[in-house]
C-alpha cells in the first residue's frame, strides 16, 4: 500500500487523496491546534452532537484538513453545523483542538467565499456584532429582525413574538451603555489585525 | 471575598427572570453583587466565529473594569468567553500584547472568573444555604442540565467534574429537591443554532427530554440562559414536530433555590417560564 493511499479519506463514495500539503500548515496557524497529533481514533465523533445529521465527521475533517482539500473543506456544511460545544477538544486523547480548527475553517471559508450555501450562521454572526460595536450589547428584538430581514426568514418563530413579550422575555429598547467612541476604536483596532488568531 | 456582576446580555432580555430570581436568591443570602460599570457583551458565538482577536479583548475590557474583584456571571456562554480570555492573555505573552494593543491599555487575564455555582458551593457553603431553607421541595425530582459551557474545556474553566458535574446538584440537594442521575447532564443543545439552524436544536433538545424524563425528572434545572430558551420554548415545536408531548417545567436554579428558600415565585420571576410550573409545584405542595 503506498502513502497516499494509506491517509486516503473516504466519504460519501468518493476517495479523497492528498491534494495540497500546505493546507494543514495554514489551518495549524491560523487555529492553534496541533492536527499532525490526530490519532483517527474518532473519540470527537462519538460524542459530537451534530455528527450524525452531517455527511462529515470531526475526525474526518481533521483528515480533510491534513490531506489539503481545501475546497472540500471550506465549502462544507459541518463547519457551519458545529455548535462549538467543546466536547471534541475535552476527550480528545492527543488534544486536538477541533473546537478552534472549526473556528479558523469558518473564517477561511468567509474569506475564500466558499461558505456552503444553506447556512444563514454568516448573516447572524455579522448582525450580532454589529449591534454589539453600536450598543455595546446585544439587543434581542434588533437582532431578529435584523436577521428576517437580511435572509427572507420572515416568518419562522414568528408565533413565538406575542408569547415572549407577555412573559417580559423581550426588552424593548436597548440599554444605554456609555463608551461608544472606546468601544468603536476597541473594534477598530482589532480588525486591523486582521481577524487572525493573535 | 467582593464580588463584581457580569449579567450579561441574555439576562437584560430573555432571561430576565434569571437576572431577577438571582438577585432575590442573593439579597436573601447576604452576598452582594453590584454589577460592573458599563460592561459590554463578550462577544459569544459570534466573536469566536469571525474575529480570535476581538473574541478575547471584548470579555477582557470587562474584566479590566471589575477594579480587582471576583467577576460572577450567571450565563454559561458569558463565563466561557471570560474564562477563555483569561487563559488565553495569562499564558502568552504575545496574545496578551496583542489585546492591549485592541484595548489601548494593558489586561493581565488575572480577573478571578466564577460561575454563580461556584459561588454558592464553594463561598458560600453549603451549610450556610441549607441554613436559609424555609420549604425543602421534598419529592421534587429534577434533573440538572448544566450544558456545555460551564464544564468544558476542564483546563479553560475548572469548573468542575467535565463529564459529570455536580455543583447544581448539591445545590438542589440543600434546597430539598432529589436530584437524579442522568447521562444528558453535559449534552449540547444546540445553544444559539436555535435561530438560524432550528433543526439541530429540535433535534438535540429532544434527545435531552427525552432522557430527563425517562430518568423520572418532574423538572429540569438549568445554568444557562439559551439552554433554558431551548429546552423550554422547543418543546412545543418538538411536540409539532414529533408528536411527543414533554410538559416538563425548566427553572434555573436561582429560581429552585428561591422557592426553597421561602421567596414568592413573584420575585423569581416564574411568569416568564413557558411551560407552567404551578401545577407542578402545587402538587407537591410548594406553592
Amino acid at each position: 500500500m503506498n502513502q497516499s493511499s494509506h491517509l486516503a479519506a473516504h466519504l460519501d463514495g468518493r476517495v479523497f487523496e492528498l491534494a495540497e500539503p500546505d493546507f494543514a500548515a495554514e489551518v495549524e496557524h491560523a487555529s492553534g491546534a496541533n492536527l499532525a497529533a490526530c490519532l483517527q481514533c474518532g473519540k470527537c465523533s462519538s460524542g459530537c452532537p451534530v455528527a450524525a445529521r452531517s455527511n462529515l465527521r470531526p475526525h474526518v475533517l481533521v483528515r480533510l484538513v491534513q490531506l489539503g482539500q481545501r475546497d472540500e473543506v471550506l465549502s462544507s456544511r459541518f463547519i457551519w453545523e458545529c455548535t462549538s460545544c467543546q466536547t471534541c477538544i475535552t476527550r480528545c486523547p492527543q488534544k486536538v483542538d477541533v473546537a478552534a480548527m472549526n473556528d479558523a475553517l469558518r473564517r477561511m471559508s468567509r474569506e475564500a467565499a466558499k461558505v456552503c450555501g444553506e447556512t444563514t450562521v454568516p448573516v447572524f454572526n455579522d448582525i450580532f456584532l454589529r449591534t454589539i460595536r453600536r450598543l455595546g450589547r446585544m439587543y434581542e428584538m434588533g437582532l431578529m429582525t435584523s436577521y428576517k430581514l437580511r435572509t427572507g426568514r420572515l416568518m419562522a418563530d414568528v408565533d413565538k413574538f406575542p408569547m415572549m413579550l407577555a412573559k417580559g422575555k423581550l426588552a424593548l429598547l436597548p440599554k444605554k451603555v456609555r463608551g461608544a467612541a472606546e468601544r468603536k476604536k476597541l473594534f477598530e483596532r482589532a480588525g486591523r489585525a486582521g481577524g487572525k488568531k493573535p | 471575598m467582593s464580588y463584581v456582576f457580569f449579567p450579561g446580555c441574555s439576562l437584560e432580555g430573555t432571561a430576565r427572570d434569571f437576572h431577577q430570581s438571582t438577585m432575590a436568591v442573593a439579597g436573601a443570602l447576604g452576598l452582594a453583587l453590584p454589577e460592573i460599570p458599563d460592561w459590554i457583551c463578550c462577544g459569544s458565538t459570534a466573536a469566536h466565529q469571525s474575529d480570535p482577536l476581538l473574541a478575547l479583548a471584548l470579555p477582557a475590557k470587562s474584566l479590566a473594569a471589575a477594579g480587582g474583584n471576583t467577576v460572577v456571571a450567571c450565563c454559561a456562554a458569558c463565563y466561557s468567553r471570560l474564562k477563555t480570555a483569561n487563559h488565553e492573555i495569562s499564558k502568552d505573552a504575545a496574545t496578551r500584547r496583542k489585546v492591549a494593543e485592541a484595548l489601548g491599555h494593558d489586561y493581565d487575564g488575572k480577573t478571578p472568573v466564577a460561575h454563580l455555582l461556584e459561588v454558592l458551593v464553594r463561598d458560600v457553603g453549603l451549610p450556610a444555604i441549607a441554613a436559609r431553607i424555609k420549604r425543602p421541595l421534598e419529592g421534587l425530582k429534577v434533573a440538572c442540565y448544566y450544558g456545555c459551557l460551564l464544564s468544558r474545556p476542564p483546563e479553560v474553566t475548572g469548573f468542575d467534574d467535565a463529564e459529570n458535574p455536580t455543583l447544581m446538584d448539591a445545590v438542589c440537594k440543600a434546597a430539598g429537591a432529589t436530584p437524579l442521575d442522568w447521562p444528558h447532564k453535559t449534552e449540547c443543545c444546540g445553544a444559539s443554532y436555535s435561530i438560524t439552524d432550528p433543526g439541530i436544536v429540535l433535534d438535540l433538545t429532544r434527545e435531552i427530554l427525552s432522557m430527563a424524563r425517562a430518568a423520572g425528572a418532574d423538572c429540569i434545572v438549568t445554568a444557562c440562559p439559551l439552554c433554558q430558551l431551548n429546552l423550554d420554548m422547543r418543546q412545543k415545536d418538538i411536540e409539532a414536530k414529533f408528536g411527543e408531548a414533554y410538559g416538563l417545567p425548566v427553572f434555573y436554579f436561582t429560581q429552585v433555590l428561591g422557592l426553597a428558600m421561602g421567596l414568592a415565585p413573584e420575585q423569581l420571576g416564574l411568569k416568564s417560564l413557558v411551560v407552567d410550573p404551578m401545577p407542578l409545584l402545587a402538587a407537591n405542595g410548594v406553592v
